[in-house]
Parts: structure tokens; C-alpha cells; sequence
């Protein structure tokens, strides 16, 4: 639990400052991609692996992964349609007949009709959602963050001694 | 507040990858390695148990579960199946189950057990506590036809026909309590609707018979036909002007006379069709005779009733559990067909798995085969295999088959002998079954259960057989029990139905009971007998038969004296609109009949004018040339 809040707060922070917008924006596209993906299936691991291993976001993954699974949960039938249609295609029936006897592949659950229509659904909306997210925090910062730090209040704020004492410490001990 | 905008202190350039995250993974992959070590066994376990109470209905539990996940093995001991029907019992114990999966197929979702031992396994065991039952599943789209026959079945099986004998034997009259019958007879209805439609056709009638012509057109066409010159006619110029009259007459008698001729045949078809309404009268009288008689549960007394009333529950028992486990397997272990073809899936969430496997592929779940065993001290105890049993059977090639043979001394069972086939490799499912017990202790059964009267076994030795082979939707099942040397126990209030049960069982032996189920699922054919029906019709009718006569005839009497009046009213009714319409259009089609003969003379009279004109004309045609003739001689 600390260390879930300790990403969310990262995710604030770096929300509010200048940097890591790409971070951020990959964080909620893998987020995506784990809202729309069963809890325990291969292709869930593999974007943990990705979190853990690259520069990304973990917070904003999360937080986005709890909001994409509840629309996932909406967008079921949709999934189910879209998965059915892809999985009854005769032309690609060799491939997936291929893709289920491999080792590994099957753990993906690729078979099952809500989760092929998932799948394929978060990777064609990664992208747009990446860009997206990108821009959409370029203009919160500049429309939110700086004129909230132009404001009476934050310029009061951080006037004060116990502002000062904590800026201190958070460039000593982060 | 951000590290990064700090000027004072020095920016180390971060790459891509997160090199520091190296020691939380390990993190991450001791607690998986701790949880599968510590708290996977015991989670996989009420997984399991809530699977299998799933399936089976009632509450499953599992004593122990042990997994080894580098060998792939898995030991699971204890498991109580709650029987669904009895859920103070189990339905089948089992000491231990143990297998190994392959890691080959595991790798690939799959799960794949080449050898499974089942050991000590036991049927119909008591429970500490009794177990959970679960509702039965709500239908997806309404109760199918199978569903409304079972229903039907249940209905009459689950009345009590020898109770309502001995009740009438012990006294009640059922009769009786039609004092006066409450709530509204079809029969009631039907004459209400009679009487409507009679009134609906007088109203017809009346309107029509205006509409028809009235007796001044037929005077009116008499006058002018009293007015043609047809006897005196004196040349060709005056025939020809009286056949233009004549025929004149005749076209307006035609147009006004057909509405009449037509009429005449309507009022026939109505009449008959009052007729038959009336004649349905009577079978909806008996309707409601036989619906009161149900009512006032009076039974009829036949061996087969009796049969159906002793034993059908049993076998329908049976039969549901049968459907219920087919159902299952046909869910679990799905036949070879386009899987476009299926039907959407229950819960759209859960989407539907596609299989794509090929011939040396694995299945989802495949158990190759499970050794059962159950040794008992003094060497009795089971043994059986279950083999093939896999979710894709098209695949595997093979149908699951399993056997069963020996004994449950505890439970005073033996001679057991199950074969099991759940044929689903082609597209139509097939599953059959045998099933027989040698022999096996009945005591204190109860085959009727009553305010006036219980009846049971107390006591029997008993041996029973099972034949099953549903295929498609087809049903047919056979089931067979012979109880020996029965002591019946039989328990009535009134001295008088103790005797008649008494008079009824003397001597009775041996109890058999067959029973015969054919058809498909939405209207199976029940053929169902048994000595036990029998005897008790027999012994029942000398005590019964003349009360349930008078019974039925005070019915019968009660409901003609109360449609009696209604019906007396409307056949007066119906007399008097046959009568009064009939003797209505008599007046008309007399008065075309009259018309139609004096039109006929006329017609005659002409013929004869025209003939006689014709004669003589030929007569002088004939003299004159004789007169020349003689002239050219001369």
C-alpha cells in the first residue's frame, strides 16, 4: 500500500512539473493495455515487465489500469463481437492453430473471445491514447499548473517558513 | 520541489531503462516464489471447492491439497461430495486423489494427466455438518419444453393418490364438500358464449330477411304476368311480343327470387352450426365434472395411477439427475461442430474459448487414465478406470469410458457393476450407461406419506438395474428393482383403512417395480408398473369402488343441476329463433314457388300456342300444294 500511494505521489509530482511527460503518457497506454488484459494472463506479466524495466510511469500505469479495466468491463460485448469475428476468420485459422500449440503463447488466453477483441482493441487505441495523454498533459500544465502557481494563494504559500523547511528537505532526502 | 529544476544540484541523465528496479523485481519474484511455497496450495483448494459446488450443486469440500510445481504433481485427499438430495450425506467420498501433469502441456494452457490414482472411495457417507445445497440455475431463456415436461411429471408424481384413497376409505366424502360449487364452470362460460352467438345470429337474420323482397314484388310480377296475352294469340307478331314479357318477368323474378334460394341455405349452415355448438356442450360439462373430481381429489383407482404415484418420483429422480449430468458433460465436453454454430455464451464477460488444436495437439483437459481403487479388510472394495476424459473428445479420438465393479460393505452394498460412455466425438452426443446392483439393504424407505395413511418398506433386500442411452435429444432409459423379502410397515388412523392396507398387502412378498422411459426431452412416454400397484388397486377397489362411484355420480349430478336451467333456456331459445326464421323465409320460398309454376304454364302455354301455329301453317302449306299439284296433272 505505501509503495502504491509512493507511485501516486510520484505520478502528482511529476505531473506538476516540467519533465517526464513521455513517462507519464507511456504509463497510461501500458495501463490501457493492463485495464483491457485478464488479471493473470502473459500478456499482463509482460507489461509489469516493461514497467519495472523501463523508464515508465508506474503510478500513472496503475491508476489508468483500475479506469481502462472498468471501461474494458463496458466494452465486453463489443470485445466479444470483435473478438468472435477475428477468431472465426478462416484465413487466419492456420495462424492461431500454429499460435496454440506453441509453448507460452496459449497462457496469453489469446483463444478466448473477450480477450482477443480486448487485446487487439488496447493495442489499436495505444497509440492514439499515448499521443493523447501527451498532449493532454502539455495543456493542464499550461493551463492548470501555471495559473495556479500565478495565484495569490501558491505565491502566499510559498512565502511561507514551512514551505521553505520543506522544499529543504525534499532536495536533501527526495 | 522537483529534483530535476534544481540548479544547484547536479542532473544525472536517466536512461530508457530502469537499472535500480532490478533488486524490486527480485523482490517481486521472492514473494511470487514465498506465495506459491506458503499460500498457493490452500487458495488452488477453496478454488477447487468452489468449482467442483459449482458442479455438482451441493457444497464440495477438500480435506488436504498439495502441489509441487517443479514435478508438476498434485495430491488431493478427503473430498466429500454433498449429496444435492440429502445434504446431510455425501454422495461419494473419496480418501485420495493423486496425479501428475505434464510440463509440455502446461507450458501450453493445457493440462494433461497421463496416469491419475483414485483411492478409497465411498458412496452415500454421513457429514459432520450438512452440506451447502445451491439453487438450481435460473434458465437462460425460460423453461424449455424438456424443462415443462419434467414439470409436468413432478406435478402429478408428487400428488398423493394412495392418501386420498384411504382419506375416502376412512370416511370423507368428497362430494360433499360441492355443496354448493364456488367459482365459475367452463361450462358457465360456454353457455355465456352460446347465448351471445345466438343472439349475434337472430340479429343477422332479422336484418337480413328485410333486406329480402317482400310479398307486393312477387304480387306486383304475378299482376303482370296475368296480363300477357297467351292464349289468344293470333299471329307471330303477338307470340313474339308475349315471349318478350314473359322473358322479362322471368329475368326480374330471377334477381329478386336468388336472394330467397340463397338465404334458404344460410340459415341451414347456421342452424347446423348452433347444433354443434350445443353438441360441444356436453364435453365441456364433462370437463368440468372431471376437473372437480381432481379437485375434490377424487382418484381414479387403476393399477397404473397407483404405480405412477408409489415409484414415479423415484424414477423421475433419476431421470433429472440423468439430464442434469448430461447437461454437464455435453457443457464440459463439447461435440465436434462448427463452433460459430454454438450458442452465445451465458455470461458475455467471460466471452467463449475457441479450440484450435490439432490431431497431435493437446486438449484443454485431458486425464489419459485414473485407476480407482478402494480395498477394504477382507478384500472386498472397488475397482474401476476412467479413461479418456477430455474436454475436446473430436480431438483425442477416443470417448471417455469408465467402469466400476465391487462393493460397499459398509453400506450393505454389492455386486456393482457400472460401465459409463460419454461418446462426443462426432456431432451428435451420445451417452450411455449400465448400471446394476446385485443386492443392497432397504429399511425404513417411505413410498407413501399422508394425513390418513403411511405406507414403507421396514424392511427389504433389494437389487436394482439401470439402462441409459440418451443421444441427441433422444431419450431412453429402463430401470428395474426387485425388493425381497419385504415387512412392510404401515401406519392409519381409522380401523377401516388399516384394514383395507392390510387386506391389500397380505402375502406380498416380493415388490417389482419396471419402468420405461422413451421419447425426447419435451414429450417422453412413461411406461411404469409395478406388484405393488397391483395389489393395492385390487385390495383398495373392494373397500372403495362403490363410494367412489356414488362420489363421482353426485358430481355429475351436481353439475347438470347447475348448468341445467341455462340449458333448458337456451334450447327454448334456439327452438323458438330456428322456428321463427324458418317459417319467415318458408312465406318467401313459397311465394317464389307459386311464381316459378305459373311462369312455367306460361311458358307451357306458348309452346303449345306456337306448336299449334306451326301445324297449321304446315297444314295449308301441304293443301296448297296439293291443289297445284292437281292443277299441273290436269
Amino acid at each position: 500500500m505505501t509503495l502504491l500511494l509512493k507511485q501516486l505521489f510520484a505520478l502528482l509530482r511529476l505531473l506538476n512539473s516540467d519533465t517526464g511527460t513521455n513517462q507519464i503518457s507511456a504509463g497510461v497506454a501500458c495501463g490501457l493495455v493492463l485495464g483491457f488484459a485478464p488479471m493473470l494472463s502473459l500478456q499482463g506479466l509482460l507489461v509489469f515487465l516493461c514497467m519495472f524495466l523501463f523508464r515508465i510511469q508506474i503510478g500513472a500505469a496503475l491508476a489508468s489500469a483500475v479506469l481502462f479495466a472498468m471501461l474494458a468491463w463496458l466494452f465486453d460485448p463489443v470485445s466479444h463481437a470483435l473478438g468472435s469475428a477475428i477468431l472465426e476468420t478462416e484465413s487466419l485459422r492456420p495462424l492461431f492453430t500454429t499460435l496454440y500449440n506453441l509453448p507460452l503463447v496459449p497462457l496469453t488466453q489469446f483463444y478466448n473471445s473477450v480477450v482477443m477483441g480486448a487485446g487487439v482493441l488496447s493495442i489499436l487505441l495505444a497509440p492514439p491514447v499515448f499521443f493523447g495523454s501527451k498532449r493532454l498533459i502539455a495543456l493542464y500544465r499550461a493551463k492548470v499548473v501555471a495559473r495556479f502557481k500565478s495565484s495569490p494563494f501558491w505565491k502566499l504559500w510559498s512565502g511561507t517558513t514551512f514551505f521553505k523547511w520543506y522544499s529543504s528537505y525534499e532536495k536533501f532526502h527526495g | 520541489m522537483d529534483k530535476t529544476t534544481d540548479n544547484n544540484k547536479p542532473v544525472k541523465k536517466q536512461g530508457a531503462i530502469r537499472v535500480e528496479a532490478v533488486v524490486p523485481m527480485l523482490i517481486v519474484v521472492g514473494a511470487t516464489a514465498l506465495y506459491f511455497s506458503l499460500f498457493f496450495d490452500a487458495h488452488l483448494r477453496r478454488g477447487l471447492e468452489y468449482g467442483a459446488t459449482q458442479a455438482n450443486g451441493a457444497e464440495v469440500n477438500i480435506g488436504r491439497l498439495q502441489t509441487s510445481v517443479f514435478k508438476a504433481t498434485v495430491l488431493i485427499g478427503d473430498v466429500q461430495m454433498t449429496d444435492p438430495l440429502q445434504p446431510q450425506r455425501n454422495r461419494v467420498q473419496i480418501g485420495e486423489v493423486r496425479f501428475g501433469m505434464l510440463w509440455d502441456a502446461l507450458l501450453r494452457g493445457k493440462v494433461m494427466i497421463d496416469e491419475a490414482t483414485i483411492e478409497n472411495v465411498q458412496i452415500d457417507t454421513p457429514r459432520k455438518q450438512a452440506g451447502k445445497v445451491l439453487p438450481p440455475p435460473a434458465p437462460q431463456s425460460g423453461p424449455s419444453a424438456a424443462d415443462k415436461m419434467l414439470a409436468k411429471m413432478k406435478e402429478e408424481f408428487s400428488g398423493n393418490v394412495v392418501g386420498d384413497l384411504a382419506a375416502i376409505a376412512a370416511g370423507a366424502n368428497p362430494s360433499e364438500q360441492l355443496q354448493q360449487i364456488g367459482g365459475e364452470l367452463k361450462s358457465d362460460s360456454y353457455m355465456a358464449e352460446l347465448q351471445r352467438s345466438m343472439d349475434e345470429t337472430g340479429q343477422q337474420w332479422n336484418t337480413r330477411m328485410a333486406a329480402l323482397p317482400r310479398g307486393e314484388d312477387f304480387s306486383a310480377l304475378r299482376t303482370r304476368l296475368g296480363n300477357v296475352q297467351v292464349k289468344e294469340v293470333k299471329d307471330v307478331a303477338q307470340l313474339q311480343a308475349a315471349v318478350k314479357e314473359l322473358q322479362a318477368i322471368r329475368d326480374e323474378f330471377d334477381a329478386k327470387s336468388k336472394p330467397v334460394v340463397e338465404a334458404g341455405a344460410s340459415l341451414s349452415d347456421d342452424l347446423q352450426g348452433l347444433q354443434t355448438s350445443f353438441a360441444g356442450l356436453d364435453d365441456v360439462v364433462r370437463e368440468d365434472v372431471q376437473g372437480l373430481q381432481s379437485r375434490m381429489k377424487l382418484p381414479t383407482l387403476d393399477a397404473g395411477n397407483l404405480s405412477r404415484a408409489l415409484f414415479g418420483m423415484d424414477v423421475l429422480n433419476k431421470l433429472q439427475q440423468a439430464r442434469a449430468y448430461m447437461e454437464q458433460a455435453r457443457q464440459y465436453m463439447p461435440t465436434k461442430g462448427k463452433q460459430a454454430d454454438q450458442p452465445a455464451p451465458r455470461n458475455i464477460h467471460k466471452g467463449r474459448d475457441y479450440a484450435f488444436g490439432h490431431p497431435k495437439g493437446y486438449p484443454a483437459f485431458w486425464l489419459r487414465r485414473a485407476r480407482v481403487t478402494s480395498t477394504l479388510p477382507g478384500g472386498k472394495g472397488l475397482t474401476g478406470e476412467i479413461r479418456d476424459a477430455a474436454t475436446d473428445q473430436s480431438l483425442v479420438g477416443r470417448p471417455m469410458i469408465a467402469t466400476l465393479q465391487g462393493d460397499f460393505p459398509q453400506q450393505g452394498v454389492a455386486g456393482i457393476k457400472v460401465e459409463l460412455v460419454v461418446d462426443h466425438t462426432q456431432a451428435e452426443p451420445v451417452e450411455r450407461m449400465e448400471l446394476s446392483v446385485a443386492r443392497y439393504g432397504v429399511a425404513g424407505r417411505s413410498l407413501v406419506d399422508s394425513q390418513n395413511v403411511t405406507l414403507g418398506f421396514a424392511q427389504a433386500t433389494a437389487a436394482a438395474g439401470f439402462t441409459a442411452e440418451l443421444r441427441g435429444e433422444r431419450v431412453a432409459i429402463q430401470a428395474s428393482n426387485r425388493f425381497r423379502d419385504v415387512a412392510f410397515e404401515t401406519t392409519a388412523q381409522s380401523a377401516v383403512v388399516r384394514e383395507m392396507m392390510n387386506a391389500s398387502l397380505a402375502g406380498l412378498k416380493t415388490v417389482s417395480m419396471d419402468a420405461k422411459v422413451q421419447g425426447t426431452w419435451g414429450d417422453l412416454d412413461w411406461n411404469l408398473s409395478t406388484n405393488l400397484g397391483d395389489a393395492l388397486a385390487q385390495g383398495m377397489k373392494r373397500y372403495l369402488q362403490e363410494k367412489m362411484d356414488a362420489a363421482r355420480k353426485r358430481i355429475q349430478a351436481q353439475v347438470d343441476q347447475r348448468v341445467a336451467a341455462q340449458r333448458q333456456k337456451l334450447t327454448a331459445r334456439r327452438a323458438e329463433l330456428e322456428a321463427r326464421l324458418k317459417s319467415a323465409l318458408a312465406d318467401k320460398q313459397a311465394q317464389v314457388d307459386k311464381l316459378r309454376a305459373d311462369l312455367e304454364a306460361a311458358r307451357r302455354d306458348l309452346e303449345q300456342r306456337k306448336n299449334a301455329a306451326t301445324d297449321a301453317q304446315k297444314q295449308k302449306l301441304k293443301q296448297d300444294a296439293n291443289q297445284l299439284l292437281d292443277k299441273w296433272r290436269r
